[in-house]
């Protein structure tokens, strides 16, 4: 068996430590590039939402490269996207490719299957004990990637040279493929943190504009395939959030799990929208609400053309945006999606903000001395 | 009074819900049928990117919202075990809240969820709504009763060949045609004469009858659905494939091909006419597929068109076909 499964920005950073692992080769699925998605949309139905077409990409890269064993994440909708793997296999199979399909259907309503699942996965011959201590650390790697790429978000538009944190960023995430203990990874946390603790900064945290991003897990996560929103953003000189996270899309899969955070995320998003609508599309309510609450300048929306609970969100979005007085920027992305196009709308959404930034200090100025 | 926008699921439940709603005292005004201005109001004040369908419901809002005291927007979550209608439909009553800045005092909805409890989460559903007008619960529950046997009534009408527009107008119904095509798709763009520019009295036009997902036994369509790996987690989409599967399985030899109503924006629909076109494919079934998208740029003459070019292609088949057969069968 050689399995592989689809990128989900460093997803494969974590994967890539625990298959091995447990007994099974992998096959890494090549980098995601314009030619994945290009294969992708070639083969995926025309309306199909765009990462079943990406995914889709990068399974056909990784078992031109000898993959035999494909996994993905199964569901029980209401969304497309536990039914991606159903057509996925479709498709794969009207092909002509011998693969076999492993759907990780959530536990709750296919335990059985989970079960049966894991077991192929790793042969039945791996100890129990072995297989939670490489879940754990790869839990754990996973965790860490989002921690640092929290931080170039939140640094960029702060420190002197761009280039610099990229280099530890970058050189961090290299330096995860390859642990195998979690004192190797404690290591690399405490040295990353310090490489970044030493960046010169140019920049106070409160004087720069503040933007969050919301929206489908896939899309607003995704840099290969948003255009680097968030970069784009650092660039501009405006400090990022993102709410979307992988983590906590899989610890919300079960009750238990959910965080304090996720679950104050819906009762934020409760008066506007009563209940989950499946995908991110409560959460891009909430996480609109809380970046108001936190005083942040605007919020990024990021869905895929198309996308159900999205454009749900996005219809409510609009009363939210009122109701707080948060200017909001909705980015659909597809393949039809250009990057000129896409540039142009964050310079002006930025530039917007901006002038709002000043009016509003002006006014707060002029306040303050007729009070005096 | 209260006001049912026609669109959506109106075309599934319109008995269930203007009997229950009649049952407990409760004037009914529904929407009238799709015209230009619904359309155009849909449009302007829906959510850009959104199904058609919406975008039509949203209009029928719009076009009732001030004739009546208050909305029925039942949030429909789910009417069959394990499985969900779709998100916008999960989402709506917010949706037409938010959008139209409706105060949640005007609109009667209750969640309708029988994903996880069955029976038990339809009957808290229709208890929800029914509490707004009264607080006997024995009563909500007898108007309940009434509203499934009148519910149940429809959809055996449907059985016999009825669209669900003929028999909520009483507009004239078609004569059946030897000749069918089978016409797939969610009722609200079959049933919608409108929207769909008369698809059914144009098929009828160029010699054929249709049967629609609606007119088969609800059992024989889940028995085939369980063909699929994994069936879908929506109920219409499901019936859709269900039929299809059907009648690939079991040839009806009157039946000459398929038509797939979808909307481009409409996310089951874009897998779901996905797994029946490889289906029919791997099948190797010779009858002809047709998947027509219906939305506000459809064009009436564009429509025609294929129409013909579809029913050509039935007709040569069917010709083709049989000279074939009969040429196999001499001696
Ligand atoms: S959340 Fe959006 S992108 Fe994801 S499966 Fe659903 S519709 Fe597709
Ligand atoms: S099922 Fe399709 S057409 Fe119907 S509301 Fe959902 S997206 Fe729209």
């Amino acid at each position: 068996m050689r399995a592989t499964f689809p990128h989900l920005l460093h997803l494969d950073v974590a994967l890539g430590i625990l298959y091995p692992t447990l007994g099974i080769e992998i096959v890494p699925p090549p980098p995601l590039t314009r030619k994945t998605i290009e294969i992708g949309v070639k083969l995926a139905p025309q309306n199909a939402c765009f990462p079943l077409k990406v995914t889709l990409g990068n399974f056909v890269e990784s078992i031109e490269k000898g993959a035999d064993t494909l996994f993905m994440a199964g569901g029980v909708g209401p969304c497309r996207f536990g039914y991606y793997g159903q057509i996925q296999r479709l498709i794969l199979e009207d092909l002509g490719y011998k693969v076999q399909f492993i759907l990780l259907d959530h536990p709750r309503y296919g335990i059985r299957s989970f079960v049966q699942a894991l077991r192929t996965m790793t042969g039945g011959k791996i100890s129990p004990a072995r297989i939670v201590r490489a879940t754990a650390l790869a839990w754990k790697v996973l965790r860490f990637t989002e921690t640092i790429e929290a931080k170039r978000r939140a640094l960029r538009c702060l420190v002197e040279r761009k280039d610099a944190l990229d280099r530890v960023v970058e050189g961090t995430l290299t330096r995860l493929r390859w642990v195998e203990s979690v004192t190797a990874l404690e290591e690399i946390i405490r040295s990353t943190e310090e490489a970044l603790r030493a960046l010169p900064l140019v920049r106070e945290e409160g004087e720069v504009l503040k933007v969050g991003i919301v929206g489908e897990v896939y899309v607003a996560q995704e840099k290969r395939i948003n255009f680097d929103v968030e970069r784009l953003l650092g660039d501009l000189g405006v400090y990022v959030h993102n709410s979307v996270s992988t983590v906590e899309y899989i610890l919300h899969t079960l009750p238990f799990t959910r965080s304090r955070e996720k679950e104050e995320t819906w009762r934020l998003a409760r008066p506007y929208l009563q209940r989950f609508v499946g995908g991110e599309g409560i959460d891009s309510v909430g996480s609109a609400i809380r970046y108001a609450q936190w005083g942040f300048d605007g919020v990024v929306h990021l869905y895929p053309f198309t996308c159900m609970p999205e454009i749900v969100a996005k219809g409510i979005l609009t009363q939210v945006s009122k109701d707080y007085d948060l200017p909001i920027l909705h980015l659909a992305i597809d393949e039809h999606a250009g990057e000129a196009g896409l540039i142009t709308r964050v310079e002006a959404f930025v530039d917007v903000l901006e002038r709002r930034k000043k009016t509003r200090r002006k006014s707060e100025v002029g306040r303050a001395w007729t009070y005096s | 009074m209260v006001g049912i926008p026609r669109g959506l699921l109106f075309y599934r439940f319109y008995w269930l819900w203007k009997t229950f709603l009649e049952e407990l005292g409760v004037e009914v005004r529904v929407s009238p049928p799709t015209n230009k201005a619904i359309i155009r109001r849909g449009l302007t004040y829906g959510v850009e990117e959104i199904c058609f369908p919406v975008k039509v419901f949203l209009g029928h809002v719009m076009a009732i919202q001030d004739e009546v005291d208050f909305l029925f927007l039942p949030r429909m979550v789910s009417f069959h075990r394990r499985e969900y209608t779709c998100p916008k439909i999960l989402g709506l009553p917010d949706l037409v809240r938010n959008l139209f800045g409706i105060s949640s005092e005007r609109i009667i909805t209750g969640e309708v969820n029988m994903r996880d409890t069955g029976i038990w989460g339809w009957r808290q559903g229709f208890l929800e709504m029914g509490r707004r007008f009264t607080r006997q619960e024995g009563k909500i529950m007898r108007a309940l009763k009434r509203a499934e046997e009148a519910h149940k009534r429809y959809r055996e009408k449907l059985k016999t060949g009825i669209l669900p527009e003929h028999l909520i107008d009483r507009r004239e119904e078609v004569v059946p045609k030897e000749k069918k095509v089978l016409l797939l798709g969610h009722t609200y763009l079959i049933s919608d004469s409108y929207i769909n520019m008369n698809i059914v009295q144009k098929i009828h036009t160029l010699g054929y009858g249709v049967v629609t997902q609606d007119m088969v036994d609800e059992q024989r369509v889940r028995k085939y659905l369980s063909l699929l790996q994994k069936p879908s987690f929506w109920t219409i989409s499901n019936e859709i494939m269900g039929t299809a599967l059907l009648y690939l399985k079991e040839r009806d030899p009157r039946l000459k091909g398929y038509i797939h109503l979808v909307s481009f924006e409409c996310g089951p629909d874009s897998l779901v006419g996905e797994v029946i076109e490889r289906w029919i494919k791997r099948e190797s079934e010779t009858l002809p597929y047709l998947r027509l998208e219906i939305d506000e740029h459809t064009g009436e003459a564009g429509l025609l068109t294929r129409l013909e070019a579809f029913v050509d292609m039935m007709e040569w088949r069917d010709a083709h076909l049989e000279s074939n057969l009969s040429s196999s069968l001499a001696p």
